[in-house]
C-alpha cells in the first residue's frame, strides 16, 4: 500500500515522466472548429523493423480515437480495455459512449494501477479524440496518475514542452480541421529526427457529421457499426498532406 | 370364431337414459331433443333424451373439450363470472343479477339476461353453464304448468326446485354447471331456493352465487332485515350487485332487477353499474339519489381537474 | 401476467407522444385498489410504463429511477428515450432466466440537432416496447401492453392515424384504452393520460367505468 509520503502515485508520477521523455515520441492533438486531428510520430530501434505492423493512433469505437506515447504494450492492454468498455456501454445503451466517458474509463483504470498492490502503473500518457452528440469534437489527455483534461490542442511525450509552445503560437479557435493538420505536421516537424514520411507519421481525424449522416448514422447503430466520425488517415492521405 | 372376432367391434351399450347402443335412425326421430324437433315432435313418450357421442367414456370426451383450465382454447366455453342473489323479505322476494359474460378475460357480453322467467310466478336465477340454466329452466317451466293442468293448482316453490335438483343429480358427475335459485311465492309464502349442479338443494332467507357472491353477501348482510319496506329492499339488491360489479372483474355492466310479490313477479329495471357508481340508479324507489362510490375510489379526481406539467 | 392485471397504450401524433394506462390493481378477480399508476416520468420529456405484476412494476420503476439517475450524474445529461429503451431491455435481459414479469412501454420525445446555425433542432416522437425479457418493438405509430392488450390492438388499429396534433392525439387515445379496458375483465376502473408536446406535458385523469 502506499507510504505515508504518497508512495505510489510518486511513484507514478517520477517513473513515468522519465520513460514520456526519454523514451517516448512526440503526439500531438489539436481541435478544429470542425474536427480533430491526432497526430504522432513513429520511430523504430532497428532498418529492419517492418513498422507496417506498428500502429500508435487507435480507433477504440467509430467515434473515438486515441494516440499515445510511451511504452506501446501498456497502450495495447489501454486499448484492449477502452474497446471492450466501449462495446460493453453499446451493449447496454444501444449507442457508443460519449468521448467524456470513455475517457473516465480509461482514466479509472489507469488510476486502479496507481493504488493497487501488485502491479505497476501504466506507461502511457493518451490523447483521446473524440465526436459525441452532446459535447460534439473533444479532445482529452490522460495521465499515468488517471488524471485528464480537455485541451484545444495539447501535446505528449518527448518533445512536449516545445510542441507546446509551437502550438500556443499557431492556434486560434476558429482554425479549419485542414489548418490543423498541416499544423500537427509542422509541430512534429520541430525537433522531428530523420525524415518525415507516411510510414513515420500517424494521423487520426474526427470529422462533425451532417445532419444528414446523422440520420444514416441511426440505421447503422443497430448494427452497431454507424458511419464513423473518427477515422486514420491512409498512407497515401499522409503522403499528400506531407507533400503540401 | 368370425362371431367372437366382430364382436370386438361392436358398441358398448352406454348406461345413459334414452341411449342404448348405437343410435339407429328411428332412436333419432323418437328420442332426440324436444327443442329440435320444429315443433312436431311430443312429450306423450315422457322424459325426452340426447345424443351421447360413441365413445367409451362420454364425460371424459366432454370434458376434454370443455374444460378450460386444462386448455384455455378449448372450443365449448362455460361461462364462470357472474353475480346473482335473491332474498326473502316480508314482502316478497328481491332478485337481483348483473349482466356480464366473460371468456376467461374477454368481457364478451355485457347485456346477458341471468334470471329466467320460469313462469309469471316463478324466476329462476343463472350462473354456472348459461345454456344449462337456460335449457333446464325451460323445461322446468313446462314441468310446473303440466303440474298445473294435472292437479288444478300452481305448484309450489319446493316442489319445482325439487324437481329441479332431481333432475340435475340425474345427470352428476357428465359436466352439468349450473348454480341457481328457484324464487317465486307460493300459499307458504315467499320462497327462495338454492339449486346446484351438484344435486345441493337448500331453502333460505338469502342466497348469493357466483365470482361476485361474497361482495354481494358483504352488502346484503349488512342491510337485511326480515321488515324491509319494498323500496329498501329494492335498493339493497341494486346496491349488492352494484358492489360485485365494482369489486369482482368478472361481474358487472348492469344489473337486473325483480320483485316476486303474492301475485307474482313484476320486472323493475336495469340499472347500470357505472352509473350506479357516479350518480345513483336514478329516480327510483329506495334511492338516495347519490352515487354508490365515486369519490371515496376515486380520490377526488377526474378529467375536469387536468393539471398541467411543464417540462 | 394477469395476477393483478392493468393495460397500457402509447401512441404517436404530430411532434407529439401520448402515453395512457389504467388504475386497476387487482388480486386475480378482486378489484383491489382503484388508484394504482403503472406510468412513471423518467426525463421532462420521457414516461416509462410497466404492466405486469405489481410488485415487479414498484421493484422495476426504483431500478430504472437508479439507473437513470446513475447515468444523469455520471454522464451529465439527460438521458435519450432511445438509450433508455436500450437499458431497459438491458436491464430486462439480465434476468433471462428467472424474468421480472413484466411489458414495459416507452415513450417520449427525442431530440434532434439541426445543421450549424439553423436553430437548435427538433424534437421527434419517440416509442417501444418489449416483451418481459426485453425483446425491443420499435413501433411508429402505437404500443400496447398488458392484460387489455389484444382488445387494444383492435380498437387502436381502428382509430389511430398519423400525424395527430395534441388533442386530437389525447382523444384517439383515451377512447381506445376505455374501449378496450371495457372488453377487458381485469383492466379499467379508471385511467390516465400523459400527452407529452415540446414545451409540456398534460396529464389527465379520465373519468371511466368502474366495473
Amino acid at each position: 500500500m502506499a507510504s505515508a509520503d504518497g508512495g505510489a502515485y510518486r511513484q507514478a508520477e517520477s517513473l513515468f515522466m522519465q520513460i514520456d521523455i526519454s523514451q517516448g515520441t512526440t503526439s500531438l492533438g489539436i481541435k478544429a472548429s470542425n474536427g480533430i486531428v491526432i497526430a504522432t510520430e513513429k520511430k523504430s530501434s532497428s532498418i529492419l523493423i517492418d513498422d507496417s505492423m506498428l500502429d500508435k493512433v487507435a480507433v477504440i469505437c467509430p467515434n473515438i480515437g486515441i494516440v499515445y506515447s510511451g511504452m506501446g504494450p501498456d497502450f495495447r492492454v489501454l486499448v484492449n480495455r477502452a474497446r471492450k468498455s466501449a462495446q460493453a456501454y453499446w451493449k447496454i445503451y444501444g449507442e457508443y459512449p460519449p468521448t467524456r466517458v470513455l475517457t473516465q474509463e480509461i482514466a479509472t483504470v489507469m488510476q486502479e494501477a496507481t493504488q493497487s498492490g501488485g502491479v505497476r502503473p501504466y506507461g502511457v500518457s493518451l490523447l483521446v479524440a473524440g465526436w459525441d452528440i452532446n459535447r460534439g469534437p473533444t479532445l482529452y489527455q490522460v495521465d499515468p496518475s488517471g488524471s485528464f483534461w480537455a485541451w484545444k490542442a495539447s501535446s505528449i511525450g518527448k518533445n512536449m514542452v516545445n510542441a507546446k509552445t509551437f502550438l500556443e503560437k499557431r492556434y486560434n479557435d476558429d482554425i479549419s480541421l485542414e489548418d490543423a493538420i498541416h499544423t500537427a505536421l509542422l509541430t512534429l516537424k520541430e525537433g522531428f529526427e530523420g525524415q518525415m514520411t507516411e510510414k513515420t507519421i500517424e494521423i487520426g481525424v474526427v470529422t462533425v457529421p451532417t445532419p444528414a449522416e446523422l440520420e444514416a448514422q441511426r440505421v447503422g447503430a443497430e448494427t452497431g457499426r454507424p458511419k464513423p466520425t473518427f477515422r486514420k488517415l491512409s498512407e497515401e492521405e499522409v503522403r499528400d498532406y506531407l507533400a503540401l | 370364431m368370425m362371431n367372437t372376432f366382430a364382436k370386438r367391434f361392436e358398441k358398448k351399450p352406454i348406461g345413459l337414459r334414452g341411449t342404448q347402443g348405437a343410435v339407429t335412425e328411428d332412436d333419432q326421430i323418437t328420442d332426440a331433443a324436444w327443442g329440435s324437433e320444429a315443433g312436431f315432435g311430443n312429450l306423450v313418450k315422457g322424459t325426452h333424451s340426447f345424443n351421447v357421442p360413441a365413445v367409451p367414456d362420454p364425460t371424459a370426451f366432454l370434458r376434454m373439450h370443455t374444460d378450460d383450465h386444462a386448455d384455455p382454447n378449448c372450443r365449448i366455453k362455460i361461462q364462470h363470472g357472474t353475480t346473482t342473489l335473491a332474498f326473502r323479505y316480508k314482502g316478497g322476494v328481491i332478485v337481483a343479477v348483473d349482466s356480464r359474460a366473460t371468456a376467461g378475460s374477454y368481457v364478451a357480453s355485457g347485456t346477458v339476461r341471468k334470471v329466467i322467467e320460469i313462469n309469471p310466478y316463478l324466476l329462476g336465477t343463472m350462473a354456472g353453464g348459461a345454456a344449462d340454466c337456460q335449457y333446464w329452466e325451460t323445461y322446468l317451466g313446462m314441468q310446473c304448468r303440466l303440474h298445473e293442468l294435472r292437479n288444478k293448482e300452481r305448484i309450489s316453490v319446493a316442489a319445482a326446485s325439487k324437481y329441479l335438483s332431481n333432475l340435475v343429480y340425474s345427470y352428476k358427475g357428465m359436466g352439468l354447471s349450473m348454480g341457481t335459485m328457484i324464487c317465486g311465492w307460493d300459499k307458504t309464502g315467499p320462497a327462495v331456493f338454492y339449486v346446484d349442479s351438484d344435486g345441493t338443494r337448500l331453502k333460505g332467507d338469502l342466497f348469493s352465487v357466483g365470482s361476485g357472491s361474497t361482495f354481494a353477501y358483504g352488502v346484503l348482510d349488512q342491510g337485511y332485515r326480515w321488515d324491509l319496506s319494498d323500496e329498501e329492499a329494492q335498493e339493497l339488491g341494486r346496491r349488492s350487485i352494484y358492489a360485485a360489479g365494482h369489486r369482482d372483474a368478472f361481474s358487472g355492466n348492469s344489473c337486473n332487477l325483480y320483485h316476486v310479490k303474492v301475485d307474482g313477479w313484476v320486472y323493475l329495471g336495469n340499472y347500470d353499474i357505472s352509473q350506479m357508481h357516479y350518480e345513483g340508479p336514478g329516480d327510483v324507489p329506495g334511492s338516495t339519489g347519490k352515487g354508490y362510490g365515486y369519490d371515496v375510489r376515486t380520490g377526488h379526481r377526474f378529467s375536469v381537474a387536468a393539471e398541467a406539467v411543464t417540462a | 401476467m394477469q395476477y393483478n392485471g392493468g393495460s397500457i397504450v402509447a401512441m404517436v401524433g404530430k411532434d407529439c407522444v401520448a402515453i395512457a394506462s389504467d388504475l386497476r390493481l387487482g388480486s386475480q378477480a378482486l378489484t383491489v385498489a382503484t388508484n394504482f399508476e403503472k406510468i412513471f416520468p423518467v426525463q421532462d420529456r420521457l414516461y416509462l410504463g410497466l404492466t405486469g405484476l405489481a410488485s415487479d412494476v414498484a421493484t422495476l420503476r426504483e431500478r430504472f429511477r437508479f439507473l437513470t439517475n446513475a447515468y444523469t450524474m455520471k454522464e451529465s445529461r439527460a438521458i435519450t428515450p432511445s438509450a433508455f429503451a436500450h437499458l431497459v431491455s438491458s436491464t430486462l435481459y439480465e434476468r433471462r432466466f428467472g424474468p421480472y414479469f413484466i411489458e414495459p412501454v416507452i415513450a417520449g420525445l427525442e431530440f434532434h440537432p439541426a445543421p450549424e446555425g439553423e436553430g437548435k433542432g427538433t424534437w421527434r416522437p419517440y416509442i417501444a416496447g418489449a416483451d418481459l425479457i426485453g425483446c425491443l418493438n420499435f413501433a411508429k405509430d402505437f404500443i400496447v401492453a398488458g392484460t387489455a392488450a389484444d382488445k387494444l390492438f383492435g380498437v387502436a388499429e381502428g382509430l389511430w392515424e398519423p400525424d395527430m396534433e395534441a388533442e386530437d392525439l389525447f382523444e384517439t387515445i383515451s377512447q381506445t384504452l376505455m374501449n378496450a379496458v371495457d372488453r377487458d375483465a381485469y383492466s379499467g376502473w379508471g385511467a390516465v393520460v400523459h400527452v407529452i408536446t415540446k414545451d409540456k406535458v398534460v396529464t389527465r385523469t379520465l373519468k371511466s367505468r368502474m366495473d
